[in-house]
């Protein structure tokens, strides 16, 4: 055995980080590992601003806790290394180089990685993806030197990577399987008027189209559509999703189907085991059901909620606490902002109240279920409105009369919260 | 002139005098509304704004500044020093 922790954590990102963080804050003396195959944690979110990729800001932003700041807080951090296999009876982590670290509780925050792109000669040069520094330098180097760009899915990865590209000069052009943009989470109104502003930045789009070759020998030189359409570049960016490499704990014990499932307390089914973050598909108390979500705001809070159950396995006094949040994400670009909170996922029996001005360009709709409560929105321009209908998701507010207030741009929708 | 907008803190008790959000680094991530959304909120331009300075404790407030992926959020103790980002 080469170290005992009372906490170990497998995962440096914002989930595993916030955890650390939370635990020392509660337990002085416990021991806190944190195993990473990165340096350090960083801003996984800024990767895809503009102002990161052209250089605007400096580089040495994207770092969130300088180095001193884990042995400060007596977190030992494990960098540049992984687990490479979990040992549940023995309550230990064998990591790739061969080290054998113990545990009495587990977190694992392993994140996920960008979904490859499943096309012969994908490996090409010029293929990137974006989802960790290093494919973020590999992606600053093709941009500096492309002229030409491919964007493939319809997501925010996508959106923000065009804007990026776009402002960086490159000739830009967009495929999409899905007949318009963001399908099916955005209706086919909400998704025009993004596409209207990628066409005005000046990206050409084509939809219900695939790629079936990829040109070039060593390097990407231009790629062929299903239509026999032939696209030049130098340079593809592909954003069509996340999956988690869940490979390492197969042999475990711990039930998983994309990710690693969890309760609504992050716990798996084998005793001292959490998850948190990315890689966790939870019991999710909001919508009733068991989802996994790839976004910030989500792993810090439930990096947060692992750590208080882990000390409250160790303290009476301390109650377990249920994760219980609207999730929600943002993203800007082409003089757009975006956002999306709660369930997006439309069904035949739930209902729209559409709330836009077409002056000012705004767009939200609240989607609202056959129990007549809202259970999520989209909105475009008016993320002024994400805070007000979280808190109506949270609270199951019924609509009833308030229909007309909610579509009306001009009501304040303050007005529908409970009085505190 | 960086385009910042600053807001007062008078909470009793309080050592974070004042808030401040540079919103050219906000880019509306929200992480600071997850932690404190009695303290902030987005604006009609997807940036962070402070609606009640005085709504939280300072641990709180800290730790909305410590979560923004942008490092947006300022916090200056009483008499003017910069308490983070350090």
């Amino acid at each position: 055995m080469d170290k005992e922790y009372k906490y170990l954590i497998i995962g440096g990102g914002v989930a595993g980080t916030t955890a650390a963080e939370t635990l020392r804050q509660n337990d002085k003396d416990g021991g806190v590992a944190i195993v990473s195959d990165e340096p350090r944690m960083y801003s996984r979110i800024m990767l895809s601003k503009p102002n990161f990729f052209l250089g605007k800001i400096p580089f040495d932003q994207i770092w969130l806790r300088e180095e001193r700041w884990y042995a400060e807080n007596k977190i030992d951090f494990i960098g540049e290394t992984m687990a490479q296999n979990l040992d549940p009876q023995n309550k230990t982590i064998t990591l790739k180089d061969g080290r054998i670290l113990k545990y009495e509780k587990l977190l694992l925050a392993t994140g996920g990685e960008a979904r490859r792109w499943p096309i012969p000669g994908s490996d090409k040069k010029g293929v990137c993806y974006l989802r960790d520094l290093k494919e973020a330098q590999t992606l600053i180097e093709n941009v500096k030197t492309a002229k030409q760009a491919i964007a493939i899915g319809s997501g925010f990865v996508s959106f923000e990577m065009c804007d990026m590209m776009r402002q960086a000069d490159l000739e830009v052009t967009l495929v999409m399987r899905e007949p318009y943009y963001w399908f099916p989470l955005l209706d086919e109104e909400s998704a025009r008027i993004i596409e209207d502003a990628l066409q005005k930045g000046g990206v050409k789009i084509f939809r219900d189209a695939e790629v079936c070759e990829i040109l070039g020998k060593e390097k990407i030189e231009g790629v062929i559509l299903k239509d026999n359409t032939k696209i030049d570049c130098q340079f593809a960016l592909i954003g069509i999703g996340l999956s988690c490499n869940l490979d390492w704990i197969k042999e475990s014990g711990i039930k998983m189907n994309k990710g690693i499932l969890t309760n609504e307390y992050l716990e798996t089914n084998i005793p001292d085991i959490y998850a948190a973050g990315d890689v966790a598909e939870f019991n999710d108390l909001v919508l009733g059901e068991k989802i996994q979500l790839g976004n910030w705001v989500n792993a810090q809070v439930q990096g947060k909620t692992a750590a208080h159950n882990m000390l409250a396995s160790f303290d009476k006094l301390r109650t377990r606490q249920p994760f219980k949040m609207v999730s929600f994400y943002t993203c800007i670009g082409f003089g757009l902002n975006i956002a999306m909170s709660g369930d997006v996922r439309m069904k035949p029996e739930y209902r729209i109240i559409k709330r836009r001005s077409p002056e000012s360009g705004s767009f939200a709709r609240i989607i609202v279920d056959a129990n007549d409560e809202i259970i999520g929105a989209t909105f475009i321009n008016r993320t002024q409105d994400m805070s007000v209908i979280n808190k109506l998701i949270e609270s199951d507010f019924k609509v009833a009369s308030h229909e007309t207030e909610l579509a009306d741009v001009n009501f304040n929708l303050k007005q529908l919260l409970p009085k505190t | 002139m960086a385009n910042i907008k600053e807001y007062t803190r008078n909470k009793e008790g309080s050592n974070i005098g004042k808030i401040v959000i540079d919103r050219d680094l906000c880019i509306g991530a929200a992480s600071c509304i997850a932690v404190s959304g009695e303290t902030y909120e987005l604006d009609n331009e997807n940036k962070a704004v402070v609606i009640h300075a005085d709504a939280t404790d300072d641990a709180t407030l800290m730790m909305s500044a410590e979560s923004c992926p942008t490092k947006a959020i300022l916090l200056f103790d009483k008499i003017g020093n910069k308490i983070f980002p350090k």
